[in-house]
Formats: structure tokens, sequence, C-alpha cells
């Protein structure tokens, strides 16, 4: 009795030893339990999308691409770093560029994590390639802008989920990204097809994209933009490549994509999914926290304590707009005047000085601190929160893409289709190519204000310093590339602690 | 020597007997004989009922007047008390004394078993569960503080139903717990401070254990100690019932501190705003929807003077009521024991309940198998009511004159009346626990205990915040929640115990065993907004706006933890012993790569005083030396934090929300307003416990038969492996992962001394002196960069900051350096107050610090400029040492006790000092150019600065009791004892707020001075 008993309390602890102490994932996903379905496949890819949702990395739309250019500054009194920006002083501790390239690189991992686990999967072929050519859009979508806004920076191409891998190996040269953004944008173009769904990309944002890239890349060398120099690239050539993608996006979808002749309705946040839209952010006014929904209305429309504002049309009409605006994103005076011609309806109907009650009549003392954009202005907005999204690729960017890569031939009717619909007179005929292009990048900077683009067209023309009055004593190297976050030098000791990338 | 000692003794109890009246009684003579022959001096001898006795001299000799059939009786402490007839003959009586058994077989529980006290060879403390038994408090651990060395108590909260702060040696964790565990009978219940299931009223010991021998058998548990608590049991054959009440009744100890004269407060408000460049409100204006009036106004007494405080505040009641029923017979036993607790907040309606059911049973099934079972059912509920605003501006009528409540605009939502009403805030608790044990003496000397242990809790908090009670109430159309938690855990212990003597002069004692513990965790947690009115509150979650409602935390977590222990006592000679034990834990929560951790101890013990050479030292009843050391854990891991885990988020895709899911999860926020996301979510497989190494050398000793009672320790412990966030490179899409790396280290020293001064049959005098000494340093932070350290630009030391962000100086208060005590306060350093025509020293390129009636900041640095560069330590919330006393009186049935509890050199930050409105009546004006405290501007910015730094030294007079008991023969009942004390009765404190014992990070937050309270309580027993 006593000996079995021992026995069997020996057997018992010995099957209590070999009994697994491993740890089950409850109530969340893990690499161990996910992307086993077409519908994992869906969701994983959404999140790869959704990383261009997080506040750091949507306002840095603005913070990168206007606030440091002509078009924009900030509020005097706005804490941080925007100023930095602003007045060219950026460096590897400024905190707003170390979250933009922070978020570049989760929106990577999050679509290599598609691109090896939905590739490598079993799941049908339809599926995987739509899936696989979404999430290698995105991958290239986000080095694009890392090599546009950083230049050389570290390179990865796998899924990070252990410590080993944190540490990625830096590109060899700039050529390196833009390879693999080529590479990716391709298998794209063929794994995808035109399917124009709000909050996603297709073939068709995939050739848009593809051409951006060819264009900055041709244009880059064509002026001699730091960083670019070395490339033995014929950029009449790559000019060539711009023009050809860009021409599919152009021609090849009428039903689909095309221009918006009612110039307030491209921002309409009620009508996402307008002609132009190639490629806009996804947000609602209906979600719970920000990220789902967007205050992007608040950085630029003045405060009038709390109650809603309304802003005043050429034809009288009012719309509604948040009342509790924060006015951080402000227009330059000189920009506004002088750019534009007087009629120009891209001056009279999206820029404002004033505004008004919901009588139409005007508020005084006036709240207002400076120009102001109505690109951005939900109607609808609950509290803070409003559907306002912006354009990642809009149709009238490839349109002028193609007409900057091509040259006069192709390209008048494409600008002047543009102008007509701002009410302004054509551009001056009979001009070369390469007065023909300056008027294009002229023509990108008043169609394209305040969405994102002007930095980058500055960079590839070398045109920073002679432009932009903040950045004059600066040499167009400097200005070329902003200096990689202080945390990635610190921590990756692949990254050099002085990256000089504008070679 | 020994017999002198008698002889002193003897003479005090000579002193305390009144002299004896003799009549027709004879001499009886005789002497009395120690244990071990010798003649014994000291022992009272007396007759019973009368007044006469007398004590043996040197020689052990004694005469005293009896008449022949009397009883006399011989008592000396420590001995059975023994009878003697005298009979008729005159010859001399021999008397033999016997040593009683509790001192000898003082048996004290450890870790899976109990050893007898002498033969104990790690450091465990006992406290002594008669001297906290009248006290109040809403759980046993709040009553420790003060009662064993080397544990640190805080009572830091004065809300009904409160835990305490519980620290053993220190603090050695900075991501983990660093509380003790509690074990109740075998089972280990978590974290101690909050033991409100046990009543305390049920528990026979409570044991701590302190070092790495006594608490490494708990292994990944350990590091932080161990309380052990021991419930009752019926003594054998004996059936007693008592009733227990007590009532205890709170008052402040100081006066609020706000404003009493409305005029002096409308004076400085102006002279702020001015001082300000503002422009000052008491001038009879609207400002946002609010009147200011003039100070002529007020000086006319055309305003209010509202007494906010009465409005709010109550004098608050604890009742306590406690049944027990203790039943035993040959077979079995019963241990009944039911409380009931209610305690009343000091804010209106603030209250908290409890019933407590604790029932043990013991069945003796046959001869040498025992089952036993230990239960609770505790159910307790909390209406949370606090933070009614009584400092609320006195000028501010209660009413309008309709009788509607006066709001001072239209964004005023801190009316305490409207908060009483319409805020709704309350948790309903429910623990239960279960164990059962079997007993098997499977021969002699070898047994086997088994146990299971389960555990179900669960709470359930309804709120609602009506529209009328906040801003974000107000804009959403009321706020509804409902949280649930449950948790479930089961435990099995099962081991076997050896014991053999061999020759004489070995004595082996083995345990070995496992267990196996299951816990899940489950919490639900609800929000709605967006009612039609306010009528339902929380009642209807449908009557809201579907878009605005939210399951915002729906978690679940399971963990594992599989033990394997065993320990080995060898003693030789009686003299030398020797304890070894080791566990293995393996858990679920430990990384892939350190699935299993081992923790060993050794302990060695020498009784010196059984040596030869020091048994002739009669004056020295025990000396023994012990020295231990050992390895324990700290599994301050959560659960999944080794594993990769995914996040979720929603995503507006064509026109609907969909889930969306991928790497990376959100692991935290940062920045302003928590507006950015920390992306963790990354495994690391070889993330393990923290460890602690201990070193404890002790000594125990004993004087004059054991009346004078010495503990002495000192230890080192030494932490590392710390659970650390370390930062990973951008490119890598996560911001932290989990790591260990770090130091901290804890050394100390800890006395206790105990004596019974005077031990006579009609008095007793006795005293208890702990003093403990904890010393705390940060050895290493781990690596700079990647630990994200700062650095200090004139010392080069690398710290990062600790604890809350303190919104008066915009910064957190505390940091972690290496080389400094955990938790040092970082700031300025200030010299007085800027005088006029003064040189501050430095030149403010704003100039707003260096005008008059301003701080005096010191330029350490010497650029003439305050900036970082000035900073240093201003102090350090860690106290030198904490040390009580504890006296006890008694005469007769009379007792009397006094504890008092004193902590040294801590220092205190004071938050908020300066907006103290006792503070403000006494700025700096250019009439008065006080060097204490600042002029009044309502914008100034404070630099964190030892000017808020105080010295956090108190003694407090912490209790006195008093109690009659009243016995009785009769058959129906025993006694009856009464008593009442006083708690918190006198601090003597340099500190200007109204208490210095806050949490361990030294941070005082004002708020209401701390509680006198009066307590009245009656025991019966049946």
């Amino acid at each position: 009795m006593r000996k079995n008993n021992i026995l069997s309390f020996a057997a018992a602890a010995a099957l209590l030893w070999s009994c697994s102490m491993e740890e089950v994932p409850y109530g969340f996903y893990s690499g161990d339990n996910f992307y086993k379905t077409e519908a994992d496949a869906e969701s994983a890819l959404m999140y790869a999308y959704n990383a261009l949702n997080y506040l750091e990395y949507l306002r840095g739309i603005w913070y990168v691409g206007d606030i440091p250019t002509d078009d924009m500054y900030p509020k005097s009194d706005e804490p941080g770093d925007i100023h930095m920006l602003e007045n060219w002083t950026v460096n590897s501790n400024t905190e707003l560029t170390h979250y933009y390239y922070k978020y570049c690189y989760i929106g990577i991992n999050r679509a290599n994590a598609v691109i090896e686990r939905i590739g490598n999967s079993s799941l049908q072929e339809e599926v995987r390639k739509r899936v696989v050519g979404e999430a290698l859009f995105l991958r290239a979508w986000n080095y694009f802008n890392l090599v546009r806004t950083f230049g050389i920076c570290p390179l990865s191409v796998k899924p990070i989920s252990s410590l080993e891998q944190t540490t990625s190996p830096l590109a060899k040269d700039i050529n390196e990204i833009y390879q693999l953004i080529i590479k990716d944008l391709k298998e794209a173009e063929e794994m995808l097809s035109a399917n124009k769904v709000f909050g996603r990309a297709d073939k068709a944002a995939a050739q848009a994209l593809l051409s951006k890239v060819y264009l900055t890349l041709a244009s880059s060398v064509d002026y001699g933009a730091a960083g670019y120099r070395n490339l033995s690239i014929d950029p009449e050539e790559t000019y060539a490549l711009a023009a050809q993608y860009a021409r599919k996006v152009v021609n090849d979808y009428p039903s689909l994509y095309g221009f918006d002749d009612d110039l307030r309705h491209i921002y309409d946040v009620n009508a996402p999914d307008g002609p132009e839209h190639i490629f806009i952010m996804s947000t609602d006014r209906s979600g719970t926290h920000e990220g789902m929904y967007t205050k992007i209305p608040l950085q630029f429309l003045p405060n009038n304590s709390s109650v809603p504002i309304f802003i005043k049309y050429s034809d009288g009409t009012l719309q509604r707009g948040n009342g509790n605006g924060w006015g951080v994103f402000l227009i330059n005076d000189d920009f506004v005047e002088n750019s534009y011609l007087p009629t120009d309806k891209r001056r009279t109907e999206l820029i404002h000085r004033t505004i008004y009650d919901q009588n139409g009549v005007e508020v005084t003392p006036s709240p207002v601190r400076g120009y102001y954009t109505s690109k951005y202005v939900d109607p609808d907005f609950i509290g803070e929160r409003t559907s306002a999204r912006p354009y990642l690729i809009r149709y009238s960017d490839i349109a002028l893409v193609l007409a900057e890569a091509a040259g006069p031939g192709e390209g008048y009717p494409l600008v002047n289709h543009i102008r007509s619909r701002a009410g302004i007179t054509e551009l001056t005929p009979g001009m070369d190519k390469a007065s023909f292009r300056k008027a294009v990048i002229n023509e990108r900077k008043l169609e394209l204000a305040f969405e994102g683009n002007r930095l980058f067209d500055l960079r590839r023309t070398a045109s920073v310093t002679s432009t932009v009055q903040e950045a004059a004593s600066l040499s167009e190297d400097e200005a070329a590339f902003y200096p990689i976050p202080q945390r990635e030098v610190d921590l990756n000791p692949n990254v050099p602690s002085s990256n000089n990338n504008a070679k | 020597m020994k017999k002198l000692a008698r002889v002193i003794l003897g003479l005090l109890l000579l002193a305390a007997f009144p002299a004896g009246v003799f009549a027709q009684e004879g001499m009886v003579k005789g002497v009395v004989y120690d244990v071990d022959g010798s003649p014994m001096p000291g022992v009272s001898v007396v007759v019973p009922g009368t007044s006469s006795g007398v004590v043996t001299d040197m020689d052990g000799k004694f005469s005293i007047k009896a008449a022949a059939g009397s009883v006399l009786e011989f008592w000396y402490l420590g001995y059975e008390t023994l009878t003697e007839t005298v009979s008729q003959s005159s010859q001399p009586l021999e008397i033999r004394m016997v040593l009683s058994a509790d001192v000898l077989d003082d048996v004290v529980v450890v870790g899976y078993g109990a050893v007898k006290k002498s033969d104990l060879t790690g450091s465990v403390g006992s406290v002594k569960m008669e001297a906290i038994a009248d006290l109040s408090a809403s759980s046993v651990d709040g009553l420790l503080q003060g009662r064993a060395a080397g544990l640190q108590v805080m009572n830091t909260s004065q809300d009904p139903g409160s835990g305490a702060i519980i620290r053993i040696r220190g603090n050695s964790s900075i991501n983990g717990s660093n509380t003790p565990l509690v074990v109740v009978n075998g089972f280990p219940m978590g974290d101690a401070g909050a033991l409100t299931q046990i009543n305390t009223s049920d528990i026979a010991s409570v044991e701590v254990l302190k070092d790495a021998s006594a608490s490494a058998i708990y292994g990944s548990r350990g590091a932080n100690g161990v309380i052990l608590v021991t419930t009752k049991n019926a003594e054998q054959g004996k059936t007693t019932v008592s009733v227990k009440h007590q009532t205890v009744v709170s008052t402040l100890s100081d006066k609020v501190d706000i404003w009493y004269d409305p005029l002096l407060m409308a004076e400085v408000s102006n002279e702020e705003m001015a001082n300000a460049g503002l422009n000052p409100p008491y001038i009879g204006q609207t400002l946002g929807g609010i009147y200011y009036p003039s100070l002529l106004e007020i000086q006319n007494g055309e305003w209010a003077n509202t007494d906010w405080v009465k409005l709010c505040l109550r004098t608050p009641l604890v009742n306590t009521t406690t049944v027990s029923v203790n039943s035993s017979g040959s077979k079995a036993s019963l241990n009944l024991n039911v409380n009931y607790y209610n305690d009343q907040g000091i804010y209106k309606k603030d209250a908290y309940d409890r019933l407590n059911l604790n029932a043990g049973f013991d069945y003796k099934i046959t001869d040498k198998v025992r089952f036993s079972s230990y239960n609770v059912v505790s159910v307790s509920s909390r209406n949370v009511s606090n933070g009614l605003e009584y400092g609320r501006n006195p000028l501010w009528p209660v009413y309008n004159e309709d009788h509607s409540y006066y709001l001072a605009g239209p964004t005023d939502f801190s009316h305490p009346l409207i908060a009483l009403e319409d805020r709704m805030n309350k948790t309903a608790g429910r623990d239960f626990l279960t164990s059962g044990a079997l007993d098997w003496d499977i021969i002699s000397g070898l047994r086997l205990h088994t146990q299971l242990d389960y555990r179900y809790k669960t709470s359930l908090q309804d709120i609602y915040e009506a529209r009328t009670t906040s801003q974000d109430a107000h804009d959403n159309n009321g706020i509804a929640k409902e949280n649930m938690t449950q948790y479930n855990e089961i435990l099995t212990e099962t081991y076997l115990t050896w014991n053999k003597a061999f020759a004489g002069k070995h004595n082996l004692s083995l345990m070995a065993g496992h267990s196996f513990g299951y816990e899940q965790n489950r919490g639900l947690y609800t929000t709605a907004r967006g009612f039609v009115n306010d009528v339902l509150r929380n009642e209807d979650m449908n009557g809201s706006d579907p878009a605005l409602r939210q399951i915002y935390n729906d978690g679940y977590y399971v963990s594992k933890l599989l033990s394997f222990y065993g320990r080995a006592n060898y003693t030789l000679l009686d003299r030398y012993l020797f304890t070894l034990t080791m566990r293995a834990d393996g858990s679920t929560k430990f990384g892939k790569n350190n699935k299993w951790g081992y923790f060993p101890s050794g302990a060695v013990s020498w009784k010196m005083h059984k040596e030869s050479w020091l048994a002739d030292l009669r004056w020295l009843s025990e000396l023994k030396l012990r020295a231990s050391y050992g390895i324990s854990g700290n599994q301050g891991i959560n659960s999944y934090q080794t594993l990769d885990r995914y996040g979720s988020e929603k995503y507006w895709h064509d026109g609907n929300w969909v889930t969306v899911i991928g790497p990376g999860y959100e692991a935290g926020r940062t920045g302003a307003n928590d507006r950015y996301f920390v992306w963790g979510g990354i495994m690391n497989p070889a993330l393990r416990w923290e460890t602690t190494a201990q070193t404890d050398l002790g000594i125990d000793a004993a004087f004059f038969n054991s009346r004078l009672r010495l503990t002495a320790d000192v230890y080192y412990k030494n932490t590392y492996n710390l659970l650390r966030e370390k930062y990973l490179p951008l490119s890598s899409s996560y911001d932290k992962i989990w790591v260990n790396d770090g130091t901290v280290e804890n050394k100390g020293l800890e006395i206790s001394l105990d004596g019974d001064i005077i031990s006579t049959r009609d008095w007793t005098f006795s005293a208890g002196f702990v003093f403990s000494a904890n010393r705390n340093r940060v050895l290493n932070l781990g690596d700079a960069i990647s630990s994200g350290l700062s650095t200090d630009e004139r010392t080069g030391m690398l710290y990062e900051v600790s604890g809350p962000a303190i919104s008066m100086f915009n910064q957190n208060a505390s940091i972690l350096a290496e080389g400094q005590p955990m938790n040092v306060f970082y700031g300025y350093r200030v010299d007085g107050i800027i005088q006029e025509d003064e040189n501050p020293g430095f030149i403010d390129p704003s100039a707003l610090l260096d005008r008059p009636g301003e701080l005096k900041y010191v330029d350490l640095d010497g650029d003439f400029a305050i900036s970082s560069k000035d900073r240093c330590i201003i102090g350090d919330p860690n106290p030198d040492f904490t040390a009580s006393l504890n006296l006890r009186a008694s005469w007769r049935h009379l007792s009397l006790s006094v504890f008092l509890y004193g902590v040294y050199g801590n220092d205190v930050l004071y938050n908020g000092y300066t907006y103290s409105p006792r503070v403000k009546a006494r700025r700096w004006t250019p009439d008065n150019p006080t060097q204490d405290f600042p002029s009044l501007k309502s914008n100034r910015q404070y630099y964190l600065s030892d000017y808020f730094i105080q010295d956090g030294s108190f003694l407090r007079v912490q209790n006195i009791t008093l109690s009659y008991e009243i016995p009785f023969s009769k058959k129906w009942i025993q006694s009856i004892r009464i008593y009442g004390n006083i708690d918190n009765l006198y601090t003597l404190t340099r500190f200007e707020g109204f208490d210095p014992e806050v949490g361990l990070d030294g941070i005082y937050w004002g708020g209401y001075p701390k509680f006198r309270k009066f307590s009245l309580g009656v025991d019966l027993n049946f």
C-alpha cells in the first residue's frame, strides 16, 4: 500500500515535470495563430494600410511636405519642434522627424509581414496576388517617403520578430533603395488589377507611384540634386519611364480615374471616391479614437472660441467647420498674394482669411491669424472628430507627372486642363522642354499646395535654398535630407554616427 | 550571576506585594530547585486567595506562614506554575520546578512546515497577535507596523477599506512588485497589503520570513520576503463562543487647510493676479460667467462664508462585530469566525462594508490520517464618494434664491452636493476561498501532506457620471461604466516530511514536495455615453448612443506555475544546525529559453549556550549565531510578455469598420496628452525572473531565564537581472523590448529587544523595542543608451526619471540614479527668497526669476544663469531608520499598552506647498520681507527644488490601549473584556503638511489631516 503510494506519487511528479510550461496566447493574435485564412490576409493587409493613419505619420504629410517650404508656416506659439522644420534647424533629435521615420518603418514591417506570411501561404493564388501586391505597394510607398526625406537608410525586407533582427543593415547607396521600390512596384503592378476601393491601392496606384518614383529619379539627376549625382542613370530615359507609367494612369482607366472638373468637389469629405481618387487616406468621423477619425481641420481652421465657423464661397454658399480649431498651419501671405493670379479659383475658393457666422455675417473682431485653406473641412464634424482625409495620390498629380516627364507635346493639354478648371488662362505656348518642366513644377506648387508634395518637388529640382527664405543660408546639399534620428544612430551599429547622405 | 539577578527580581516582587497579615498559621519552610537540581532563587511562593507571599532567597529557600491544608503556589516566569498542599508535618518542602512548554517549544511556522523557535536557522520575525488584537484596521497587514524588525508598513490612505504598503528589507525592483508574498495556511495569496478576507481575530500567528534561508523555499515569488499567516485551531476538548464588538470614532487631528477668511482669500487672490500682470478678479466684476465681488462687498458681509467642510465631511465611524465559535472534540474540531465590518469614510456617503465568514474544520479519520479544511467567504461593497470639493470658494453660496444649487458659471462642475447626488461609483466584491488538506502519518517520522486550494474572486463596478458632474459627462450626455473582473486560482501542494534522530546525536529532517498552480484573470470593461437623461444611470446601457458604446478592455490572462522543492535540516548534538533548501520553478510567464528557475539556499546556526564552556553562565539563557545565503526570485513578468504579440485596430475600409491585425502592439503611450503610441510586442524568449541573492548574519540571545531577549540581523541583498525596457532602433518598428538588466542592492541592520521587566502574579511590565535600518542603492541601470538614460550635465551621473509626473513642476520629481538610493529627488537648490535690492547671483533672460520675492535658485555651475545644469540630488525619501517601542503594563485584570513608532531621516516632497492657504497667507511682500515664503504670483512656473522638500522624520504616539477583563465563574460566561484605545494620539515632526507618513516615493499630495481614532470595544467569552 505504502509502496504503491510512493510510486504513484513519483509517477505523478514525473508527469507534472513533463507537463508543458509553454505559454499559449489567449485573447490576442501572434505569429502562430494568424495568417491562416483569406480574412486574416485581408486584415493583416489593412493593418499595414492603417500605419498611415497614426497621428505621427499623418501630420508628417504637412510637417515634412509643406511646413519647411514656401507655402506654409506654423503659428508662432505652437509648442514643439515644428519650428525646427520651419526654420531649417532640424537635427537628429527633432521629435517630428523621429516620429515620421519611425512610422515609415512601422508601415514597412507590417507590409513585410504580409509579403512574407501571405506570400508563402497556401491561400488561393488570386487572394495571394491581390494581398501581396498591395503590401508591395505599401512597402514601396513607405520607402519612397524615407528615401526622399532621409536619403540612405536601413533596409528591411523581412518581418522583424526577434531581438537579433532589430538592427537592419544600411542600404549601400540610394540606388539600392530605389531599385527595391521599383522592383516592388513593378511586381505590384503585375499582381494587381484595377480595383477602385476607397481606402486601398490598386494597379493604377502602383503605376502612379512608379511614375512618381521615376520622375523623382529623373529630375534629381537632371537637376543635380544632392545624393543623386553619382547615379549612373540617364535622366531622359528615366523621364520616359515616368511618362510611360503616368500615361497608363491618365489614359487607361477612363471610367475609374480622371479629372474632377468641379474644383471644390475634389475636397468634399463626403465624396472621397471621386474621379481624382487614386489613393486616399481612409478614416471616418464615426471612429472612437484619433487615427480612426482625424482632427486635420483643427490644424488648419482658426479658433472661434468653440463656436462653429462658416466659410463663405464666391457663390455665396456657406460651409460649416469646427469652431475650436488650433490654426497651426498658416499659409504664407507672399505665397497666396504673389503666386496665384487674382482670379485663380485655387486662390479664391480654397484659401481664406475671414470667417462668418451661420447667417453669413463676418465674425469681428476676427480671430483669424493668417490665411488658411479649406481643402480639409468637414461640415459634419462631431466634436473634434472629422472625416477629413488627405489625398496620398491624386489624378491631377499624376497628370502633372506625365506633363513634366513627357514634355510640352503631351503636357500642354494636361496643364491647361488643370488651369482652365482653376479659371485661369492657358500656359504660354511654345516653351522648350526645360522651361515647360519648370512651368509644370510651378503648376504643381499651385495645384498641389498643402497636399504634402512641395518639399519633395523642391528637393528633386535642387531649389530648396533658392526658394525657401528660412533655408537661404544652407547649401543645397545640407537641405537635401534630414538627419537620421538619433535613436537609430545610437542603437543600430549599422548606421554611422555622422551620416552624410548628400554625396 | 543568575542568582543575583533572581534576587533583584525577587526584591521587585516583594515591593509589589502588600505586607501580609499572618495569624494562627504555622511557618512552612522549603527549598525550590531548578530543573537541573540547583537551588532556584527568586521564585514567588504565595497562598492563593490571600495576600501573603514571599520569594525564595539566594539558596532557593523560603518560609511562609500558611495553615495546614492550604495550598501554596510556586510561580516563576517561563516555568509551569506548581501547587503544593501544606501538610501537617513540619518537614521542609522540596519543590522541583518544571519549564513551561510554551517557552521551549514555541513552534514557528515556516514555509512548508514548522520548526521549534530554538531550532530556527533563518531570519524569521514573529508578530505577537495579542499586541495588535485590539487595534482597528480593515486587514491585519496594516496592523503590523513596527511589530517586526525589517518589516516596513505604511498606512498612507485613509479611504475606507484601504490597505497598507508593505515592504520587507527595502525596495529591490524597479518594474516588478516590491511587496512581500502573503501565505495563508499554506496558500499563497499574492501581494501583502490587503488581506481583507481573513478576520484578524481568527489569526493565530503571523511570521515574517526575511532572509533567503527562510524565503527561498518560495522560489520565484520569495525575493520580497514572505508573510505567513496561520489561523486558529480550537483547543482540544473545549468549546468557546465569543462575541467581540468595536466602535471607532475618527476625528481629524488638525484643521483642514482651506480659506476660513474670505476677505483674506480675495485679497491674496487679487495680489497673486496683479503680481502676474493680470487683472485682479475681486473688484466686483463678472469673468467667464462668474461674479467676483469687490473687497468692500465682502467686508460688508454681502457675500456668504459657506462652510463647505461641514457639507462635505463627517465624523466617520467604524463598527466591527465578530462572532466566533471554537469547538474541539476527540475526533473533530470546528473553528468558525464571522465578522461584519463597516467603515465610513470622512466624505459623506463614502463607505466600505464587508461580511466575512472564516470556517476551519478538522477531522481525524483515523489515528494516522487527519483531514482539515479552511474556507473563506468574503462579501464586500465599496461606495466611493471621495474627493468632494471642501475647499470650494467660501464666497459662493450653496443655493440660489429659488433653492436650486448655486453654480459659479457654465463650467462649474464641482458643487459637492451635486456630486453627492449625481455621481455613482460603487464596487461589489466577492472572494471565495476553500482549501482542503490531508495529513497522513505513514510511519513514525514520515508524514505526507497534500493540499488543494481553490480561490474565486470577482468584482463588479458600477459608475455613472451625470451630465452635471463633469465637462466630459456634460459633452457626452452622461457616461456609464460597468466593469467586471474575475479571478480563478487552483493550487495543489504535496510534500513528504521525514524526521529521524540517530544515536542521540544527530537529528535529520527532510522535506520534499511539489506544487502546481493555475491562475486565470478575466476583465471586461465597458463604457457607454449619450443618454437621453440621467434618470436610469448605468442601469440601461442600451439607452446610450450606439456609436459611443465601447468595450475598451477585454482582458484574459492565464499563467501556470509548476514547482518542486525540498529542505534538509540536520542538527548535530542539538548545537550545530544546518539547513539546505532548494526550489525549482517552471512558469508559463518565463521566456522559452528560461522556463525553469532554480533557487537554492543554505544556513548554519550554532547554539553557543549549549557548549559546555558557556553552560556555567546561568544568566545566559540562549546565545545562537546564524548565517545564511540564498537566491530567490521575483516574477515581475506579466503573462504573455515573452511572446510576440500582435496589435489590433480598426480601419475604415470601403465604408465599413474592419478589424485589422498585425505585428506591433500598443504597449503604452507617451507625449503630451498621451497622444503617441509606444510600440511593443516583440518577443524576448530569454526573459526571466529578477534574482535576489541575500546574505544574512544573525544573533539570538536571551538572558535571565529568557526575560530579556535580543535578536539582531545584518543582511546584504543584491537584486540583479532587473526587468527593464530596452529601446530598439526605430527601423525595427518597435520602441521597446523587455530585458533583464540592472542591479539594486539593499543592506541593513535589524534589532529587536524584548524584556519582561516586572513579572509577578499581579503586576507585569514588559517592553519591546524594534529597530530597522535599510540602505538602498541603485548599482546599475543597464546600458546607458539603449536604456534611454539621461546624464547629469555637471557630474556625469546616469539616471532615469521615475514615479509620477507632477503638474506643479511640469516634470517627474524622482529619479533612479546609479550610485544613489531609489527614487531620490532631483532638482534645483533654493537659498531663501530674493529680497529687494539683493543680487540673486544669476540673471534670468526672461526677467521673471531674478526679481524680489522669487525663490533664490542657486547657480551651481556658476554661469550666472539658472539652467538644467544647476540640478542636483535634493532629497532622499528613504528613511535612515525606523523604530518602535511597545510598552505593556498590567495589574491584575487591568492592562495598559503604549505603542510609539518613529521614522527618521526621510525627505518628503510637499507637492502644492505654496498653493496651500496657510502658506499663501504668509507670503513675501515688500512689507513682509520673509526668507521663508515667496511672493504670490498666479502664473509662476515653479522648478522642482529643495524648497519643497521637508524632513519627514516623525515620532508618533501611535496607540494607547487600556483594557479591563472581568472574570466570571458562572457557567455560561467566562469573561467580559472592555477596552478603549486612541490611535494616532500625537505626532512629533517638523513636517508642515498634515502627515509625513506618505508612500515610498516620499511625495506628499496634500488632502485632509490624519485621523485620530478613538475606539471602544467589548469582548464577551462564553
